[in-house]
């Protein structure tokens, strides 16, 4: 059966809560197993003061856990069997590793739209087309 | 310009390098300085004393804060790696820079001490944010690189007020309040905190805020400076602070929001572009004579306590940032450097941030789960070692 192994990034905006909804039928209909990968994004660089690493870890570690605890529950829902991956890193980067990591035979994602970043230095979508081994959706 | 409109065009800018900061998550001390850069330049600003006074104010903040950020017992199980790593760290680029400025540059004596004391620093948080985000502050090299940072800074804090002090009278009572504040606080900090803390009006920041401008009173008036025994108090007050995170976090959210953007404000407007565009070779040459004693210094001593990952070692404790923006500040304002040579100071430190942050994370980053498969490693090997040993 196609598409058993699915990986969806995951990260809270409004495209990836449609990725991750395709994602989870998409899975119930393949009975497939489902990944979901939510990369932690960079933490401010060069700070001056510990404090101000801190307080972006803090808020990024509550809202991961709201994140992943949604997923979950929105899985439960569907009925599919879903694990969570949570990882920092480069988003482009670690979607295209963990697919190969994985063996993932589908990797599924939104498009955030971002005007000038998408223009002047391509959206993670793009480089994970790029770079993946395996198909990929992108879902608007 | 009056002081108002100053007052103005500051608070727009030091809203917008905090806006800038979120979207491109760059730190917002380096936007503040920046953006200061831009606004003292376009705007040919003149400091007011009240920016030159609350940026005073803001870095012995920072300072304090530096010292409660020092995990203690951390430093305790690692101290002789991070005495090591941590004194060579400071010292070589000390005498390095000092050397290179005096005799290179011909700077005065007093001169190449601060170019010396700024460039020898390495930013504990520069080096966290490394740490933190790629999982390595839970082992074992990055404890060390983190206890080593604070020796560092430690050398950096007794450097500027001990090489600088022309002792009078007054010195007697700096001392002596320095101290009882450093012995007596943490004690009756649990009192004091428990009593009158968790309010909205904030009585134990203004305990922490008295203390300060006492010990900076009494710094000016022994022609010497606070940075040190705030530095100790920060020091002494982490145990507490560690214990009680809701606390320092509410001196840290009143020390960004307000004071802190004006230290770094300050530092930016004083940059001269056109100094500065007028002296790059010697900018290029203050970084070589920063980098160099640190990567020579520190390495060996990386090789023997953090192998084998030596070069990210080196060129994490290469990095600096408030400390050096601190010292640089400290000698403008006491007119030891003049605004050029603090240009070039601000710009190096600022360069020494980014630049060996950059290549220790894109070459040399070692992988979390290796560290610590490795600290498991020594876990299990280090009691059978000791017990053949015995």
């Amino acid at each position: 059966m196609p598409f058993d192994n699915i990986l969806v990034a995951i990260d809270g905006s409004e495209g990836s809560d449609r990725a991750f909804a395709q994602a989870l039928e998409l899975a119930a209909i393949t009975s497939g197993r489902l990944t979901a990968l939510a990369v932690e994004g960079p933490l401010p660089a060069y700070a001056a003061t510990v404090g101000e690493v801190e307080e972006v870890r803090r808020e990024k570690e509550a809202f991961f856990q709201t994140l992943v605890s949604r997923a979950r529950q929105e899985a439960e829902r569907a009925g599919v069997a879903l694990d969570v991956e949570l990882r920092p890193g480069h988003a482009a980067e670690l979607i295209v590793r963990v697919a190969g990591e994985r063996h993932a035979d589908l990797i599924v994602l939104g498009h955030r739209g971002h005007f000038l970043r998408d223009h002047l230095l391509g959206s993670t979508a793009d480089r994970v087309v790029e770079h993946a081994g395996c198909p990929v959706m992108v879902v608007r | 310009m009056s002081g108002l409109a100053t007052a103005a065009i500051l608070g727009a800018a030091i809203l917008a390098a905090s806006t800038i900061s979120v979207e491109i998550g760059i730190s917002v001390a380096l936007i503040e300085l920046a953006l200061g850069v831009v606004v003292g330049n376009a705007f040919d600003l003149a400091t007011p004393d009240w920016l030159a006074f609350f940026g005073s104010f803001a870095g012995i903040v920072l300072t304090l804060l530096a010292g409660a950020e020092v995990d203690v017992p951390q430093f305790r199980r690692e101290w002789r790696a991070s005495l090591a790593i941590g004194i060579v760290s400071f010292g070589a680029p000390f005498l390095g820079v000092l050397g290179f400025a005096y005799w290179a540059l011909g700077w005065s004596g007093e001169a190449s001490q601060i170019a010396g004391i700024a460039l020898s620093t390495t930013s504990l948080a520069v080096v966290y944010a490394v740490l933190v985000e790629t999982g390595l502050n839970q082992t074992l090299i990055g404890k060390r690189i983190m206890s080593a940072t604070f020796v560092t800074d430690f050398g950096t804090a007794a450097a500027l007020s001990i090489l600088f002090v022309k002792p009078n009278l007054w010195i007697v009572p700096f001392i002596a309040v320095s101290a009882l504040l450093v012995l007596g606080l943490p004690k009756l900090a649990p009192w004091f905190f428990g009593r009158y803390g968790n309010r909205v009006i904030e009585p134990e920041i203004k305990l922490v805020f008295a203390s300060l401008f006492l010990l900076m009173w009494l710094g000016e008036k022994s022609h010497s400076h606070a940075v040190l025994p705030a530095f100790v108090l920060g020091l002494a007050l982490s145990s507490h602070y560690a214990r009680h995170r809701q606390e320092q976090e509410r001196l840290r959210v009143v020390a960004f929001a307000f004071l802190t953007p004006l230290f770094f404000f300050k530092g930016g407007m004083s940059v001269s572009l056109g100094a500065l565009l007028a002296n790059l070779g010697v900018l290029g040459l203050l970084f070589a004579a920063k980098m160099a004693p640190k990567l020579v210094g520190v390495y060996p001593l990386a090789r023997r306590y953090c192998a084998p990952n030596a070069v990210f070692t080196t060129l994490l404790m290469s990095t600096g940032l408030t400390f050096g923006t601190i010292s640089s500040l400290y000698g403008l304002n006491a007119g030891i450097i003049d605004q050029t040579q603090f240009s070039l100071l601000v710009s190096v430190v600022v360069l020494s941030a980014i630049v060996p942050t950059v290549i220790a994370q894109r070459f040399f980053q070692p992988s979390a789960a290796d560290e610590a498969s490795r600290d498991a490693g020594l876990r299990i090997a280090l009691p059978a070692i000791e017990s053949e040993g015995r």
